[in-house]
């Protein structure tokens, strides 16, 4: 579903010139489930937010579903990110001023969907939410902004997730459950690109892709492996 | 739930930085309230007096020294003691005014049409006082004075009584019975006025007859009041004929001079009107900072909410809707500083006239406020949708 080609990314220029990534090429196939790892500065949120269209590459292509998304202009970057792919953070990176399920209807309101209340709550209730439904950020624990987060992502009912360090906030316990809910999601059909330093976490995923200076050094084929 | 809800919600976290935001609004639109404000109770209040004053005009010696107005309105100077107009040119005047009132309304009728109303202004003392008194025609005074009203005693009648105004009473304890030396002459007060609001009230109020002899005056006045039928009579055209045909008098319509005074408040309204312009395009540039500032601290928020899958369009139209909340809130506020403003300066400016709040401005002002606001953010909130999602994370 989704060919990264030869993907390069360049910041800055002359002496300031950063490579952050240099000739990436992958798959994501449906119901892959990919971590990423690789050392700080390796490139690893880059690549995410280059496949998202947060931010453009330098050179390479994105096919997502057989159509090049690396040149679409910004107006069908939004449709891509209303329907096919969701982010979760590390930072959860949620609105301080609504409510956990405001948080997760958010999506919705801006693809026009005024109602969603329902399904919001129905999936919360899915990440383990459905008593805070009515807590604001501030007054949830990290693991629960995640499950927002998650919620959040899943509310558009995309076929990719990215997601980068999801639990790198969290202590082992919390990140345990918050990739349980991802492993459960790659179950239900969804295919999952994680950033993760944690190999605890890594193993669980049926590719580990190695960066380093922005370039793939390894991968790991663990389909059939440790799930 | 829709865009605008989120804006609110947001708002409702910002309360101060969103006051802060309406503050140039509000300062401009407070101006422009005020003025208009202030203009319209102006306007009021010599249309008031044109309605109470419209169909009259004065007559007076071409020379003239002391002020002499009715109500609010000036109506130029008079000499006291120096120039008089001869009583003998009163048939003259009255055939004037008469004659041209008849033309202009098509009247047959023979008697008096005109009320005129001769008045011999002098300088004496009472109680040690220093007290203008007006010596008057006790009837055509009485047709003149419509809004004359008699607070005690009754009306002046006869050539030996006095009528009082209410303030030179209460100052100089005057009371109805009292007798007033006068020259060698006694006269006793036979009424005492209601208070008019004007230098009325300061006066005391004789047969023109007594004044004359007792200050030895006969056959003089200082002026003539004349009041035509109607305010839609020619009074103008009777000013001029009077000028024209009588010498050593100056005639004057009231209309003329609410006319003068009326372009005056004009130039001076559209003036300030013009400053508070200024007012408001320097809020405007207030409105647009804050709205930067604004678009600066939520960078974050902006990126999340692209990252979800809002449009450059959505996150331009949610700062227009604060542009709004903060136009309306700006606009609300400007309407009751500016009102209140008008009440407290008002008065300042044309000395004790009412000022009413003007619900009519209520709905533009808020207009006003709004479109500014809107304007103001058209940038800020353009700069808003360019943010890089990328960026917007890593700025934090
Ligand atoms: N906007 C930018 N301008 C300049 N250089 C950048 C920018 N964003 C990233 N870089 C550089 O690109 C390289 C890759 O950064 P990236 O954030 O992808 O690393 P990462 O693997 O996600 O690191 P970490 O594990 O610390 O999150 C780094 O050297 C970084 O300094
Ligand atoms: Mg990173």
């Amino acid at each position: 579903m989704l060919e990264i080609k030869n993907v390069s990314k360049t910041y800055g220029q002359g002496t300031a010139k950063v490579v952050a990534l240099s000739n990436v090429s992958f798959r994501v196939d449906e119901g892959d489930f990919i971590a990423i790892m690789g050392p700080s500065g390796s490139g690893k949120s880059t690549l995410l937010n280059v496949i998202g269209g947060l931010d453009y590459l330098s050179s390479g292509e994105v096919v997502l579903d057989g159509k090049r998304i690396d040149n679409l202009d910004e107006n069908d970057f939004v449709d891509i990110r209303r329907n096919k792919i969701a982010y979760v953070f590390q930072q959860y990176h949620l609105l301080p001023s609504l409510t956990a399920l405001e948080n997760v209807m958010l999506p919705l309101t801006f693809c026009g969907l005024g109602k969603g209340e329902e399904k919001g709550l129905e999936i919360l209730k899915g990440v383990g939410l459905g008593g805070r439904t009515e807590h604001k950020p501030s007054q949830l624990s990290g693991g629960e902004q995640q499950r927002v987060a998650i919620a959040r992502a899943l509310v558009n009912s995309p076929s990719l997730i990215l997601a980068d360090e999801p639990t790198g906030n969290m202590d082992q316990e919390t990140g345990k459950e918050i990739l349980g809910l991802f492993q459960q999601l790659n179950v239900d059909g969804r295919s999952i690109i994680m950033v993760t330093h944690d190999p605890d976490i890594a193993q669980h995923a049926k590719e580990i892709i190695v960066l380093q200076d922005g370039q793939i050094i390894d991968r790991i084929n663990q389909k059939g492996g440790k799930q | 739930m829709k865009l605008y809800q989120i804006v609110l919600k947001d708002i409702t976290r910002r309360k101060k930085r969103m006051l802060y935001a309406s503050l140039g609004v509000v300062i401009g639109v407070a101006t422009i309230i005020a003025v208009l404000t202030i203009a319209l109770a102006g306007e009021t209040d010599i249309y008031g007096q044109l309605e109470k004053y419209g169909a009259n005009l004065v007559v007076m010696p071409a020379i003239s020294d002391i002020d002499v107005g009715l109500g609010g309105l000036s109506l130029g100077t008079l000499a006291v003691g120096e120039n008089y107009i001869s009583e003998n040119e009163l048939p003259q005047i009255r055939q004037i005014a008469d004659g041209m009132i008849r033309e202009a309304l098509n009247i047959e009728d023979e008697g008096d049409i005109a009320t005129i109303a001769p008045r011999l202004y002098m300088n004496t003392e009472i109680k040690g006082t220093s007290v203008i008194i007006v010596g008057v025609d006790p009837q055509q005074e009485w047709q003149l004075k419509t809004w004359w009203r008699i607070r005690d005693g009754e009306y002046l009648e006869r050539a030996d009584q006095a009528l009082v105004g209410a303030m030179a009473a209460d100052l100089l304890e005057l009371n109805v019975g009292d007798k007033i030396a006068l020259n060698g002459r006694e006269v006793t007060i036979t009424g005492i006025l209601e208070e008019t609001g004007s230098n009325e009230d300061y006066q005391v109020f004789l047969h023109i007859k007594t004044v004359q002899e007792a200050f030895d005056k006969e056959g003089l006045v200082s002026s003539i009041d004349v009041r035509a039928l109607c305010s839609a009579c020619p009074t103008s055209d009777i000013a001029g004929s009077i000028n024209g045909n009588i010498p050593g008098v100056r005639a004057v319509a009231v209309k003329q001079i609410a006319e003068t005074e009326m372009g005056m408040m004009e130039k001076v309204s559209k003036f300030l009107l013009a400053l508070a312009g200024i007012t408001l395009a320097v809020g405007c540039f207030g409105v647009v900072n804050t709205m930067l500032t604004s678009v600066h601290e939520r960078i974050r928020d902006i990126g999340i909410m692209r990252a979800v899958g809002a449009s450059r369009n959505q996150i331009i139209r949610i700062f227009l809707y604060e542009a709004i909340i903060i136009g309306v809130v700006g606009g609300l506020l400007g309407y009751v500083v500016g009102t209140l403003l008008a009440y407290i300066v008002g008065p300042l400016i044309f000395g004790g006239v009412a000022v009413t709040y003007v619900p009519q401005y209520f709905l533009p002002a808020l207009a006003l406020a709004t479109f500014i606001a809107v304007i103001a953010t058209v940038y800020p909130a353009f700069r808003a949708s360019k943010i890089k999602i990328a960026d917007s994370f890593r700025s934090l």
